[in-house]
């Protein structure tokens, strides 16, 4: 599932730091995983805004994983200043994940 | 959108403070309970009713088995319930007396004394219960939406609650006639309330969620779950009343026959969630965790064929009785224990070590935080040592029970071992 943006190239750029940043437990990236719903750039403000949502509400790694995509957005854009917001609504689930993380998946 | 904001700060999980101790204590009591069965192994060859088999039972099912459980509960019950938990403190104050119970307890029925070690150590531990039940309950009703995870796991602490107040009733009984029989004859009925209503309701609640959790599987089947639940229950109330008022051996079937076809469809449950995972590869501790629902059967079936041999036969088939405690203790419960602890204690240490450092460079994977030839090693200690140990209470050859105990006493270490190793680990970023 590709993330709702107001600028291509700049999601882009986030996205491929984004790839770094693992859900520690299925051991794939949080990209492929499809928990990223939404980057969007505010250039007057400097702000960057993400959506995103994790594979279980409560999850206990959570807060690592939101931790993780925050520093992996604010490296990539360090004249930014990045919110993160967690999302619970669509829930995520397995059609969110990307055909690349479906392949990771389905190796024996 | 239903929206967190601010969520980098979000601190809804349980605290690791929280639920740590009760890892350590468990792995101490599993190390405790192999080396008194070591030392213990002649007395396998006797009546199972005996102070050092007793000691041992209460180590496992209360040190060991609770324990293990109670931590890991305070961690996942929020995401079961899909809330937090209502009270850090009270989860503190639980483990504090249990810790200081379970010793006393266990101390009491090594020496056979049941004076005021087991009366203390029995009513510490249903103040830790009772501290565990009002955290729990108050936790769920704070949960909007009604959840058949959660009702597994509360119905299954209001049975512990009753098995240690039975528990404890039996122990005064010793020393004032409490009840119309000795305590010994109450021992069944005790027992089954906390393996079936205890153990397995609270397995089955969480493994439910947890399983295909873990597997990623888009399986989800809330109503097979429902009929569960009311099987299990129905069961144990039918074992609860024919034990009371009936003692007739063939009445039990009502109750055993309930709780095998819930068993078999947990393992449906299981298979279903197997078939429908979306990620193919399964880690060695979900294997482990997998492999004991099947266990789960064994026991069960050795159980019917005592009813059936104390339906025909007017002695008592004490071999198979102490088989049977023996494979629920040792083989069911302590095989998904096994399993589990490596699938939950690896990510809260991780992220007790991690959660500020995630992202600043490469941090260690949860699995690369134990050893994996480690586990591999106790695994096959322990399936091992729990067969040979099973022949010698069979054979009642004690060369057969010492090597058994011996093999389950060095799975003991192996994996004391392990989860030193993981609580002593040190950030390398």
């Amino acid at each position: 599932m590709n993330p709702i943006t107001n600028n291509n190239l700049k999601c882009n750029k986030a996205l491929e730091a984004l790839v770094n940043v693992m859900d520690p437990e299925i051991g794939l990236n949080v990209v492929d995983l499809g928990l990223i719903y939404q980057l969007d750039f505010d250039d007057s403000d400097l702000k960057l805004f993400c959506s995103m949502t994790l594979t279980t509400q409560f999850c206990p790694m959570g807060e690592s994983i939101t931790n993780a995509v925050k520093e992996a957005l604010q490296h990539a854009f360090p004249e930014y200043n990045v919110e993160i917001t967690l999302v619970f609504a669509p829930a995520w689930n397995h059609e969110m994940i990307s055909p690349k993380g479906m392949t990771f998946l389905n190796e024996e | 959108m239903f929206s967190i904001p601010g969520s980098p700060g979000l601190t809804r999980t349980t605290s690791d403070k929280a639920v740590i101790p009760f890892y350590a204590y468990a792995a101490l009591a599993f190390l405790a309970a192999t080396l008194l069965l070591f030392f213990s192994a002649t007395d396998f060859t006797t009546h199972y009713f005996h102070p050092h088999l007793l000691a041992i039972t209460h180590i496992m099912v209360l040190g060991w088995g609770t324990m293990i459980v109670l931590g890991a509960s305070h961690q996942l019950v929020p995401v079961l319930i899909e809330s937090t938990l209502f009270s850090e403190p009270l989860a503190s104050a639980s483990f504090v007396f249990a810790a200081a119970g379970i010793p006393l307890l266990s101390y009491g029925f090594y020496v056979f004394n049941m004076g005021w070690p087991a009366r203390w150590g029995g009513a510490l531990m249903i103040m830790a219960i009772l501290a565990y039940c009002i955290n729990l309950g108050m936790s769920i009703i704070k949960s909007k939406e009604e959840n058949v995870h959660a009702i597994f796991v509360f119905t299954a602490t209001v049975w512990l609650l009753c098995t240690a107040s039975v528990g404890l009733v039996l122990v005064y009984n010793f020393s004032y006639p409490l009840l119309s029989g000795n305590s010994a004859d109450y021992l069944s009925l005790h027992a089954h309330m906390g393996i079936v209503g205890w153990f397995l309701l609270m397995i089955i609640g969480t493994g439910s969620r947890l399983i295909p959790m873990f597997l990623l599987s888009k399986y989800n089947n809330p109503r097979l779950l429902w009929w569960i639940f009311g099987l299990i229950n129905g069961g144990l109330f039918a074992f609860v009343l024919v034990y009371l008022y009936s003692q007739n051996p063939w009445r039990w079937t009502l109750a055993v026959l309930p709780v095998i076809a819930a068993i078999s469809l947990f393992g449906k449950y299981c298979f279903s969630s197997y078939q429908q995972r979306i990620r193919k590869k399964v880690d060695e501790q979900m294997k482990i965790s997998l492999l004991s629902v099947m266990v789960m059967l064994l026991p069960l079936l050795l159980l019917a064929g005592i009813m059936v041999v104390l339906a025909i036969t007017p002695g008592e088939p004490v071999r198979l009785i102490t088989t049977y405690g023996f494979l629920v203790i040792f083989g069911w419960i302590t095989s998904i224990i096994l399993g589990m602890t490596f699938k939950t204690l690896p990510f809260i240490v991780w992220n007790k070590v991690y959660h500020q450092k995630a992202g600043q460079g490469k941090v260690p994977n949860p699995k690369e935080l134990f050893s994996a030839g480690i586990f591999n090693w106790m695994s096959m200690l322990y399936l091992i040592g729990c067969l040979v140990f099973t022949l010698g209470i069979l054979t009642r050859y004690l060369a057969v029970l010492q090597t058994g105990a011996l093999m389950l006493l060095f799975a003991a270490v192996l994996y004391n071992w392990n989860v030193l190793k993981l609580l002593t680990h040190k950030p390398v970023v």
